[in-house]
């Protein structure tokens, strides 16, 4: 019979090792020392000194019986694994006698130590690491500048924010159509006003098959051609030269002309060019079923936005429609408190048997409602507790 | 019969504002009684109902007080006494009329000890609910049942009106009592002084106006202590001598035990239900609070030697003279013998007691006959303050009985 592995542990410490492996209160009975017969059995079967083979030499005779060297196969398939892994692990613990196949391992494993190698004694011309000291008197390197990927302002306005979803709409469906990477739109953090304005008067006439690539309804086909030739250059190096070459033809004055006098005199500092409100509403009943577009709009309207949305309303939202209502209910005020609704209530103002209190009445107002706090302030002052 | 009018003297109890004067001059005011033919406050329901606002006028920022922080008045201010909830919640609970503000339902909630200035404490209301509450008591009293003893009276007062009873309705009242007075203090809380740690309380209160004042172990009778003493029987605690009330600010400075100011609290509030809101308001408020308290007079009796008094009972009144007889008897010779006696005068009578010897039996009957005698009671009392109604009917005079027999 072959002990487990656990028993073998337990008998023979010196092989594994492993002290702090759970054994069971009926193995560990087990596993007490009995009287040596009966111990002998419980040997490894395929030790050298175990009965078996005792018994087996005796029989042939000769110290070197016929056969195969352990006719039960050896070591088990666990016991070899959990040897190798020991053998890596816990070097010092084992007894010299037990540890030889281990030695060996270990030998192997530590790295041929270098002839010149000298100790070092004191600190003085070791590699330094890190600024020891005064290190934020330099000056801080080109790329350790933080920018944030989202607006620096958070953008809480309807018509600001579907603004921001119908540009990210005609941006994912441009890409969409592209066949390109749909998070690459996000290197372009921020379009040139006329691209914007482009993007604005491209309509979304969502598809019966909820199909992005076909939603989109262009102005003109002039606006297609230019868009399209806009979008194939996002994600390449130079993007902004280019727009400039081929929105030139676009009319600027035009576009003044439609959002007259929303627009301020420095349209830069205001977001989306000064914009309010979008021309359609389509955008609002488009899906985001498909995970991969969901996360490239989420993405990207975050950016836009300034919003971060947490996994458990990224995974409720299906339609862009929720997205918006989510940042909207974000931007909503804050619910009042109770006292305060207590407190503006006419019908317990009118009550003069009822006191709202703006703040939690502690033990020392009670105190001084009593007359008793004077007391207990003039006995600590008195004994030098307070000032 | 002659109405009272407290007008002047009650002027400075409703302005707070006004400062009357010391109080040397309001003593004086005190003694002085004005007849009138003019009642001052309403008596008809109609007038007893108009809000406080249409009478009295809103009072007067005190400009100077304003900006005085409230932990250096003695007593809180007075407009603290509107925003006070549970001040509020006590005008509600006692059900007082609405003509009663709550400004001087705060006053009446201030010591004297706690603020010795006349105008903000309710010393003067307190004096008037007192004489208030006495008198109503002792008439109750005394046509109830007019055969009383003194000594009854007195107790009867004492259960009635005492510092006792007064302070056990503040507990019902709900009232708190505050730990210190000051004007950061809840106007709701009763604020007094209280005594010092050591002081007693219960010290022997001597009466200069008395004479053989000084020989504590004279015996005080009872006709001296209708003349000397208190209403219920007690030694007062000072004279009234206007010379001494100069040093009055410091009479409290060792404080009122809680009792004392839980009594002047009640009676202060009688006060000023009466000033405020008329005469009837506070008779019905007396009946409400006071009159209808339980009191079982017969246990208030006390005889030594009952037999005795009865006899000379029946001689001054000019009965036969009153004999015993056993009734009915059972057991004589057990252990446990009942005996039940009767006490005749001529062929009336008088009483019957039971018990299990025949003197234990004849005490007994004895005081039976006593008590039927001193608890009897007109049908159809008619108070003396109804007279002070309109239109009331032309008064007989009750039947009061010559009082307990001396021995």
């Amino acid at each position: 019979m072959r002990p487990s592995v656990r028993l073998l542990n337990l008998e023979v410490p010196s092989i594994h090792g492993a002290r702090s492996l759970y054994v069971c209160s009926v193995c560990r009975h087990e596993a007490r020392p009995r009287p040596i017969v009966a111990r002998q059995f419980l040997r490894n079967a395929s030790s050298a000194n175990s009965l078996t083979e005792k018994v087996r030499r005796k029989i042939w005779g000769t110290d070197n019986p016929p056969g195969l060297k352990d006719p039960y196969g050896g070591e088990g398939v666990i016991e070899r694994k959990f040897k190798n892994k020991h053998a890596q692990t816990v070097v010092e613990e084992e007894t010299p006698e037990a540890s030889q196949a281990l030695d060996t391992a270990a030998s192997e494993d530590a790295a041929p130590a270098a002839d010149d190698y000298e100790p070092a004694t004191t600190w003085e011309g070791l590699d330094r690491v890190g600024h020891l000291g005064r290190w934020f008197d330099i000056a801080p390197a080109a790329t350790e500048v933080y920018e944030s990927f989202q607006v620096k302002k958070k953008i809480t306005k309807q018509g600001l924010l579907s603004l921001a979803a119908h540009q990210t709409v005609v941006e994912l469906c441009l890409m969409h159509k592209l066949g390109k990477p749909l998070t690459s739109i996000c290197e372009v953090v921020e379009h040139d006003q006329s691209v914007f304005k482009l993007i604005w008067k491209t309509k979304i006439v969502p598809a019966s098959n909820g199909q992005w690539t076909a939603a989109l309804e262009y102005p003109d086909k002039e606006a297609e051609e230019a868009l399209v030739y806009i979008f194939e250059q996002v994600g390449g190096q130079n993007v902004a030269p280019e727009i400039e070459e081929v929105t030139q033809d676009v009319d600027v004055e035009d576009a003044r002309s439609d959002t007259t006098d929303i627009v301020d005199m420095d349209g830069s500092k205001q977001p989306f060019f000064g914009y309010q409100r979008t021309r359609d509403n389509g955008f609002l009943s488009l899906s985001l079923d498909d995970p991969a577009t969901k996360f490239a709009f989420l993405k990207r309207f975050s950016q836009l936005t300034g919003h971060f949305f947490p996994d458990p309303a990224v995974h409720s939202i299906t339609t862009v429609q929720q997205v918006v209502d989510y940042v909207q209910n974000l931007a909503k005020p804050k619910p009042k408190k109770l006292a305060e609704y207590l407190a503006n209530n006419p019908r317990y103002q009118s009550m003069p048997n009822v006191k709202v209190f703006a703040k939690r009445q502690k033990r020392s107002d009670r105190d001084e409602e009593l007359g008793r706090k004077k007391l207990i302030e003039a006995e600590l002052r008195a004994r030098g507790l307070i000032e | 019969m002659k109405r009272l009018q407290p007008q002047r003297w009650s002027s400075s109890v409703l302005s707070p504002q006004v400062r009357a004067g010391c109080r040397l001059q309001r003593r004086i005011q005190h003694g002085l009684r004005y007849q009138t033919t003019t009642t001052p406050f309403p008596v008809t329901e109609a007038e007893a109902k108009q809000p406080i606002q249409d009478l009295v006028p809103p009072p007067k920022k005190r400009s100077s007080r304003s900006a005085i922080s409230k932990h250096s008045l003695p007593s809180p201010p007075v407009k603290a006494a509107r925003e006070s909830a549970k001040l509020a919640a006590l005008h509600a609970r006692l059900y007082l009329p609405a003509r009663l503000p709550l400004e001087t339902l705060a006053r009446t909630l201030v010591d004297e000890s706690a603020d010795p200035n006349p105008d903000f404490n309710n010393e003067s209301l307190a004096t008037l609910g007192h004489d208030l509450l006495t008198q109503y008591t002792s008439e109750y009293l005394i046509c109830t049942y007019p055969r009383l003893p003194m000594t009854v009276i007195f107790a009867a007062m004492y259960a009635y009106v005492g510092p006792k009873t007064l302070s056990a309705m503040v507990k019902e009242w709900g009232v708190e009592l505050a730990v210190a007075p000051g004007g950061e203090v809840d106007p709701g809380h009763l604020q007094f002084k209280r005594l010092d740690p050591g002081v007693n309380p219960n010290q022997p209160l001597k009466n200069p106006n008395r004479p053989y004042e000084n020989e504590a172990t004279w015996r005080r009778s009872i006709s001296s202590k209708i003349v000397y003493d208190d209403v219920f029987g007690e030694p007062v605690r000072a004279s009234v001598d206007p010379r001494q009330q100069v040093q009055s600010a410091d009479r409290y400075a060792a404080g009122v035990t809680p009792e004392q100011a839980c009594s002047q609290f009640v009676r202060a509030v009688l006060g000023a239900i009466y000033l405020h809101a008329g005469r009837p308001a506070a008779k019905r408020f007396f009946e409400q609070h006071f009159i209808s308290r339980h009191l079982n007079i017969s246990d208030l009796f006390n005889f030594r030697e009952p037999a005795r008094d009865l006899s000379r009972l029946c001689a001054r009144e000019n009965f036969e003279p009153p004999y015993a007889k056993i009734l009915s008897e059972t057991g004589r010779l057990s252990r446990h013998p009942v005996f039940v006696v009767g006490i005749f005068s001529g062929k009336d009578k008088l009483g019957e007691g039971s018990g299990s010897s025949l003197l234990e039996a004849r005490s007994r009957a004895a005081v039976a006959s006593l008590k039927g005698w001193y608890l009897y009671s007109p049908l159809n009392v008619r108070l003396p303050n109804s007279m002070e109604e309109e239109g009331a009917a032309p008064w007989k005079p009750v039947h009061v009985d010559l009082g307990e027999v001396i021995v």
